[in-house]
This record gives C-alpha cells, structure tokens and sequence, in this order.
C-alpha cells in the first residue's frame, strides 16, 4: 500500500514487517523517530517486541547482543556519537557472528556540534565487520532494512543500514508499504543456529588463543564474501515478491559514458537531475551509485567503470590525512586494472552542507577540463574563513 | 540462496567448575555483623536496627519481642525516653535521624491492641527467691528479668498502684495511666507476684533480708530538698512533684486563670507548668540559668511555651511574702557567664542588681528529689560493695542490691530499666557463679563494649555472634539510599492540649511506621538485601534455597571484595587469608 512517510518511519515500518523481537535503543537526533515509532507500534500492540530502554548506545547494543545470542531477531538505531559509543560492541557483535540490524543514520561528529549529514561516522566502522547498505530514497530504506535482516542472518554478520539525515531521515515521500505476508515469505522467523540454551549450558567467546584466532577472524572475511555473492541472489528473490531491486551497485547511463560521478546516499539524486541536463545537450556523463559498502563490490565497480575516461568520486566524508573514503576503495579497486580512468576525487556536503545540482555541475566542468587532479582530494565549494578568534 | 558457511566462533560445552578460581584469593570476605550506634547508646542495649529491620518488614510481633527482650516497658520509652539513640544515629549524617522511639511506641500500642502474649526465651527455674522493693521502672525491669531469669520474685510497693514516678510523676498528656496500667499488666506476665500497698519500712527491709536470697532496692527519690526561700515557712511551698502526684491520683484544684510561680528547669518543674495550665491557672516557670541550660527536653520546653507557658530565664527567687490570701514573690535576675557552647552555664546576680515582683496564688518549687529515707541510699563505703554501672551490690549482711534513680548514673526511665538487667545479671552470676565472676560476667553481655548490657547477649542468643565494632557513618554505602524525610510525629494542637490532659502525641499508621523504618541503614546487620549475590562476578554468593541466608563458595571466591564494598551497612568484612594458599 502506498502511504506518504518519513525516512525514519519507513525503516519504523520495515522493522515492524520483520517482527523484530528485541528493540534496544537510546535516543540521538537524528535516529530518535525511528524508535520513537517503533515504541508507538509496541505500546499499541502492533509489533509484540521486548522495547529496552538503556542509558546509553554502548548498553543499546551490549542489550541486543544477549538477546541476539539468546535466538532473538533484534535490531537497534543510533547516529554520529551514538554509534563511536558502540564502536567496542560493534566489534563484539560480528565476532559472535550475531546478526543483529542497525539503522545508523548519518550525522557528523562534534566538535564542533552537527546534528547534520556527513558519512565519516559510519564510515570510522568500516573495519567492524558489519554489513554497511547506502540508501538513497524513502523506499530504498524500507527495502533495505528487510534486506538487512535476510542477508545478516543469511551469513550470521551484524547489518547497518545507512540514510542521510534529514535530507532522508526528515524527508516524505511515497513509499510501498508491503503487505505482512509477502514479508514473511521474503523473511521468515529469524532461525539461529546456535543459541544461548539453559538445557545445553555453554560458554560463549571465551578464550580464542593464537591457534584458532586467525581461523575465527578468516571466517568472518568469508562471511562477507558469501554476503557479496548472496547479494544479487537475495534481490532476485526480493524483486519476484516486491518488484523492486536496487543492485550493490547501481551503474545510471554508464555505457557510453566518458566521466562517471560515483555516488552514494542522496547526493545521488541530485546526480541523476544533473545527468539528465547534461546527457540533454549531449554530455556523456553517467552515475555509479554505490549501496553496498560492506562488503565492498570491487569486481562489479571495476566492470562498470573500466571503459570510463576520468571518474569523480564525491565522498561526504573525509578519512583525515588520506580524503574521500570512497574515492580511496575505488582506486584501490581500479589498480588492478591495466588500463584504467583518471580518478578525481571530491569532498563535498560535510555537515550536511547541501550538495546542489549547481555544485555537482561545478565539479562536473572541473572534470571535464583538467586531464588530472590538482590534488589528491578536492573540497567542493569550500567557503573562505574568517581570521583566526580564538586568542582574542 | 544458497546455504551459507557454519560461522567459527568461539562456543564451549565444556564446564568451568574445574577451575577453581578461590586458589587466586588472598583476601578473604565474610558474613561479619557489627554493633549499630544506636544499639551502643540505648541504656537498655536495644537490638535497634533490628527492631527497624523487623517493623520494615511489618513483623510487628517479632519487632515487640526483639524490644522485650531488652527492655519490659517499651509503650513507656516508646512515650518518655530521652532518645540516646537518635542522637547517634547514623542517619543523622545523611537527612535525620530515625523516629525509633515513635516506632517503638507503635510496636507497644499494637501489641496492646492485639492483646499479643510475647514468647520469650526463659531459664528453667532457680531455687533462689528475690524480694524487690519498689515498682518504679527499676522494679518492674529488675522483677521482669529475675522472672525471665528463673527466680521467684516478690515485688513490693507502697503506693496504692505500682508505676512509681510513671505513675504519679508523669502526666497524663506524656503518659496515659490506661497505657501505663496495661503495660504493668504485661510485665506481670513475666510470673513475679506484686503486692501494692505494702510500704518497705527499715524494719521490714531487714526482715525480708533474711526472708529472701536477695533484695532489689528500688525506692527511687520521693522528698523534696529543702532550699527554703527567704520568708518561707518551712513545708508551705509544695513540690512539684508532689503536685504532680496528688493530680495522677485524680484531684483537680482550680486557679481560676490565676498565676502561678514553679521554680525549676526540669522536667518535673515542666510538667507541672503545663498542668497548672491544664487546670485552668497562668503558670510562671522561673529558672535561675538560660533556657539552653534547662534540663528538660527541649521538645517538651518549646510545647509548653506555645501552649502559654509564660518562661523566666535567669530569675531566681529571693524573698516571698503573703499578702491579702496570694504571695508575693521577689525575683533577682541572673547573669550567665562561663557559657561554653554545649554546657551548662553557671550564673552570678546581674550587676546592676535588678528585681521584679510576681503576684501569685501558689508557688511550686521543682528543684531535686531525694531518698524519702536515709537507708534507701547505696552505702558508699562498706566492706563487700561492689559498685556497678547503674546498680551497687552488697553482700553483707544479707545481699542487696541497690537500683533505680537512686544508684543509676543518669536519672532516666531506660537508665532505670538498665539499673534492674543489670541486677538481675549480677545476681544471677553471684548465685551460679559466685562473686569472682560478677564483673567478667557482665563484661560478656555489653552491647558494643558499651555501658548498656543485653539479656539476649547473656542468655548466649544469637546476637552473641555481633562483632561488638559500632558501625560508623563512613562505613554506610550511601549509594544504595536515598533520602528519605522523618516521620513527623503527629499531635494534638495547641489549643486542644491546654484544654485538657489527653494524650498529646497520637498514634501513627502501620504504614507509615513500615515507611520510616524502612529509613533505617540497618548499621552492621544483614537485613538480606542480597547485594552481596546480585554483585559477586564469580556467582560465588551462594543463596539458600528459602533465601533466608547466604554463604560464601571459597573454592570460586577470588576474594575481590565487591561484595564488602556493595554491602550497603557494613554486615561484612573482608579480612588477610591467614594462611598461605597452595600454590597451583
């Protein structure tokens, strides 16, 4: 049924679809409307979840791994300092292979204070081993978040699902919302297999000495290759219920195209209206909209982007000292090729700055008329800054 | 999709109990129960912070005999006690001080309104027999333990009904006679046979001396000290307390809002103000010190000044005259000078001396009592006397022992009931033991290694077992309480006090008696609030299976000691292992 939602409500609803049992969260602008209605739908009944209310992220996500390891299917939602506050869990819950869902919507670090978009926060967790999904609409979310839980508990790995603040947590849009027995036969009952079980008492990662350490370690970097593979098998299933598939990648007018943008999250969007302009008076320019951060679709990225001239990676994010955290992960991909496009790489957006369709065209015309980049990364549209205050 | 690969995780089905991680302790804790202050500071070695535990729980039966135990006259000191142990109480620190005398008050009066028969703990029946002289609080305390004891007892007393000063020395706005007489009636219980109306004369006392094993000689001070005033014919002016007894034994003079002059700063020279405003007259209180230095409880100061209570502070009477059927009294005013903080101040006349007259209709002076014979007095220096905390022993020619106010450190309803266990005590060991053994004896039973001294203690109960430290507010956990306000204790007002002699304070609910002992920190004793389990990392708290206590499992303890830092009242200590552990 279509209905006009909120980004957060749509993850709400989705969450709801997956009859998530344990709900363990505290609040953060700007997560706090996704649990705010999860809470709605427990107190009215129309989600049976046990709703935890902890005193910190640390303890949201601490809470979800017992009641994970315990056979529940559970999810959480935190943003920007939340999610640092979980950073020593987040390493916890893929290590014990607990295929527990996060929405993280993006928001930048303080200081100084931001409440708004920036992708460095979930970003600084690439390394925790947990599934990292983009979004890009209203819908996309929705989807996702039911994806996210096939697809952990498909190879026992933690999933973030990942949306902009505001311009996608804050934002309405029409979304799909399925019916309750088409999401039960994508996403059956969560079935665990191991669980914590007072008949058959054990311990849980206890000791791992150096003789089977690396073991446990290489079978978490074989889970996210299964969850790479499995990927487009889970949107096959997905799109014969739904109808709709997204793609770890999403290549937009790639074939012919001599400069592709490469995107994620909702810079996207705007992308795809100044591609639209410039393909109208005959520009061949294309989009490579990723959605699949972790694991990361090296192979798929080097097919789309192979035949490209120069490529602009725009990263709303910023790995200090190295740049565009994108950009990085797409030269790394492309280096094996023998033959490969010039790389630009853009920092753009951060603390929510808005990217517009004027500042993507901006970079689009720098692309166009340098044969490489004056710099390693370049910041897009950077403002000039006032004399130093502070010793005033 | 496909089937994915089994995760490699880190799962065990193998049991740790093989470990025995106790090996790792070099420090030890224990169950370890202390003293509470307020325990240390009854006169009477009330188990307190049990008796709090108890009510908490609403085992007010269990609560009154855990009182008993220590003390017969609990619906009295729950009335009139002058509350050592609030003063000490631990909670003073953190808020205020725990209501325990109003608690102890609503124990009794329940008891009494049930009718409960209290079980107490007895010893099989001596031979000897104890005459007791006086059925003041002394008496009664010193008859109900001889009782308890296994001694046949005989309680002899003039007045016409036993209570001595509670009886004729307290109004009845302090002390109801119906409360007093129901709680003598319980004492009684205990078995001593009471006889009323049989004034001990000196003869008598030598008699009764062969008669009985023993003698306890209560007769407490009942003769005004003389202090005449200038111009006074000697017995004209009445004593207050004898005021005061002639109007418990029911008469009732009219002042006719006339004034009247009571000389004193004591409780005594207190209630009988008040009284004389009961009965309808303008009483005048006239105190040669400041009013700090009154000895009355400040309470009962500050209730008769509201009531109309008119108080002259540093005036003392020179000269009475008579004049026209009324007296007139000539007051010299006082100057106060060596007014140490906390102490008593002494006063020399102002200069320039200055005088006031006071026209009144009767003049009481309230300011000492005394033996009414010579030989009530303990002697001071006689061969075989042997001087106790509140009682002197005396063995020749026959054994007596003296109690009460008149041998007692400090004149007090509980000092009196600690007077007669303390006797009681000392007979026992003299009669079992033999005279060696009295001050070892009494040594064994003191509650904190304090004055007071514990029947149960004596009897060898459970609280024997008590680490006689007294627990001080640093070694209370204040994380686990939160502040709490004191019971407010409701009264009578004003108004409705002056108008009659009705009880001034009123009774108090169970619930809120529940919700103010709950208050209390329960100083040294577990009152099974299981923090000692729920924060041991090594589940080595082991719980009985009816939770009613724990125990420590050595051989997973590692000694960490969280549990003696979480024990929210100091029940535990954490101590060196004493000898070195087998190395592994």
């Amino acid at each position: 049924m279509k209905r006009v939602l909120e980004g957060s409500h749509s993850v709400a609803e989705a969450v709801r679809l997956a009859k998530v049992e344990v709900i363990s969260a505290y609040p953060i602008t700007p997560q706090t409307h996704i649990v705010e209605r999860l809470s709605d739908f427990c107190a009215d009944g129309s989600l049976s979840a046990r709703y935890l209310r902890v005193e910190s992220e640390h303890s949201a996500l601490a809470a979800l791994i017992g009641a994970s390891s315990a056979g529940a299917r559970s999810f959480t939602a935190t943003s920007s300092q939340g999610l640092a506050l979980m950073h020593e869990l987040l390493h916890w819950a893929s290590g014990a292979r607990l295929p527990i869902v996060l929405a993280e919507v993006n928001r930048a670090l303080a200081p100084g204070w931001n409440i708004w978009a920036d992708q460095t926060d979930s970003l600084s967790q690439r390394d925790t081993g947990w599934i990292q999904l983009y979004c890009e609409t209203g819908q996309e979310v929705l989807d996702t978040t039911l994806q996210a839980f096939r697809l952990a508990e498909h190879v026992s790995l933690p999933a973030m699902v990942v949306l902009d603040a505001f311009f996608l947590s804050h934002t309405y849009e029409p979304v799909d919302v399925p019916g309750q027995r088409e999401v039960d036969r994508f996403l059956p009952a969560f079935n665990p297999r191991f669980r914590l079980n007072t008949e058959t008492p054990c311990a849980f990662n206890q000791l791992a000495p150096p003789d089977v350490y690396m073991e446990m370690r290489r079978s978490i970097q074989d889970a996210m290759e299964e969850a790479l593979a499995g990927f487009s098998q889970m949107e096959e299933e997905f799109s014969g219920i739904f109808g709709r598939r997204y793609g770890a990648v999403e290549p937009v007018e790639c074939e012919d195209a001599e400069i592709i943008l490469v995107t994620s999250g909702t810079i996207t969007s705007t992308s795809r209206q100044l591609v639209k302009e410039l393909r109208s008076r005959g520009e061949r320019v294309g989009i490579l909209k990723i959605k699949l951060f972790r694991p990361f679709p090296a192979e798929i990225i080097r097919q789309c982007l192979k035949k490209a001239r120069k490529v602009a990676i725009i990263d709303r994010n910023c790995s200090f000292g190295a740049g565009g955290i994108f950009a990085q992960e797409v030269k790394a991909a492309l280096c094996d090729l023998a033959e490969r496009p010039v790389v630009f790489s853009f920092i753009a957006g951060l603390g929510g700055r808005d990217v517009t369709v004027a500042d993507l065209e901006n970079i689009y015309t720098q692309v166009r008329n340098q044969e490489v980049p004056q710099r390693e990364s370049i910041w897009a549209g950077l403002h000039p800054v006032p004399a130093p205050e502070l010793n005033r | 999709m496909k089937n994915s690969t089994p995760p490699f995780v880190a799962h065990s089905f193998r049991t740790t109990e093989g470990n025995k991680t106790g090996s790792w302790r070099f420090l030890r804790p224990r169950y370890d129960e202390k003293t509470a202050p307020c325990a240390a500071a009854c006169p009477a070695g009330e188990d307190i912070a049990r008796i709090e535990m108890l009510t908490s729980q609403g085992l007010f039966k269990e609560a009154w005999e855990t009182i008993l135990m220590e003390n017969p006259l609990p619906a009295v000191c729950g009335r009139v006690c002058l509350r050592p142990c609030e003063s000490r109480c631990n909670r003073r620190e953190f808020d205020e001080a725990i209501a325990i005398r109003a608690i102890e008050r609503f124990l009794a009066d329940t008891a009494s309104r049930d009718e409960l028969k209290p079980s107490l703990e007895r010893f099989a029946s001596r031979k000897q027999r104890i005459a007791v002289v006086g059925a003041g609080p002394s008496g009664l305390a010193a008859a109900f333990f001889l009782s308890r004891l296994g001694y046949g007892c005989d309680l002899f007393e003039s007045a016409p009904e036993p209570g001595g000063v509670l009886r004729y020395g307290i109004p009845s706005y302090r002390l109801p006679a119906a409360i007093l007489a129901a709680e003598i009636e319980q004492v009684a219980g205990s078995g001593f046979r009471l006889y009323c109306e049989k004034p001990v004369t000196k003869a008598l006392f030598e008699q009764i001396g062969n008669d009985y094993d023993a003698v306890f000689l209560g007769c407490g001070r009942s003769r005004s000290v003389g202090l005449l005033i200038e111009g006074e014919e000697p017995g004209e002016v009445e004593d207050g307390f004898e005021f005061l007894r002639r109007i418990n034994r029911g008469e009732s003079p009219a002042f006719s809002n006339a004034q009247v002059a009571i000389i004193g700063g004591g409780n005594t020279a207190v209630d009988a103000a008040r009284t004389v405003l009961r009965l309808g007259g303008k009483p005048v209180l006239i105190y040669r010190r400041r009013r700090e230095d009154m000895p009355a409880f400040e309470e009962e100061i500050s209730m008769a000044l509201e009531e109309g209570v008119r108080l002259l502070e540093l005036w003392t009477p020179l000269r009475m005259e008579r004049k026209e059927g009324r007296y007139l009294l000539t007051l010299q005013q006082m100057r106060a000078f060596d007014t140490a903080p906390g102490q008593k101040s002494r006063v020399e006349p102002a200069e320039p001396r200055s005088t006031m007259e006071l026209s009144v209709i009767h003049i009481l002076k309230a300011v000492g009592l005394e033996a009414a014979e010579e030989w009530q007095n303990p002697p001071e220096n006689s061969e075989k006397i042997l001087r106790l905390s509140d009682s002197v022993l005396v063995r020749s020619p026959s054994i007596v022992i003296h109690g009460g106010d008149l041998a007692s450190r400090i004149r007090s309803v509980s000092h009196a009931v600690a007077s007669g266990k303390e006797a009681a005590i000392a007979l026992d060991i003299l009669f079992q033991k033999g005279p060696d053994e009295v001050l070892p004896g009494l040594e064994s039973c003191r509650v904190g290694n304090g004055p007071a001294l514990s029947l149960e203690m004596y009897m060898r109960g459970p609280r024997c077992a008590r680490n006689p430290h007294v627990v001080v507010f640093d070694e209370i956990n204040r994380d686990h309480f939160q502040f709490a306000a004191r019971l407010v204790q409701p009264r009578l007002l004003a108004e409705e006090r002056s108008r009659g002699f009705a009880e001034i304070d009123l009774r108090i609910s169970a619930g809120l008696a529940m919700k103010e002992a709950e208050r209390c920190f329960n100083c040294g004793l577990c009152n099974q609030c299981d923090n000692c389990r729920l924060y041991c990392p090594d589940l080595a708290v082991v719980r009985q299976t009816d939770s009613s206590a724990r125990s420590i499992d050595y051989d997973y303890c590692k000694g960490c000691g969280i549990c003696v830092v979480e024990c929210p009242r100091n029940a535990m200590s954490l101590e060196k292992e004493s000898a070195p552990r087998a190395q592994r």
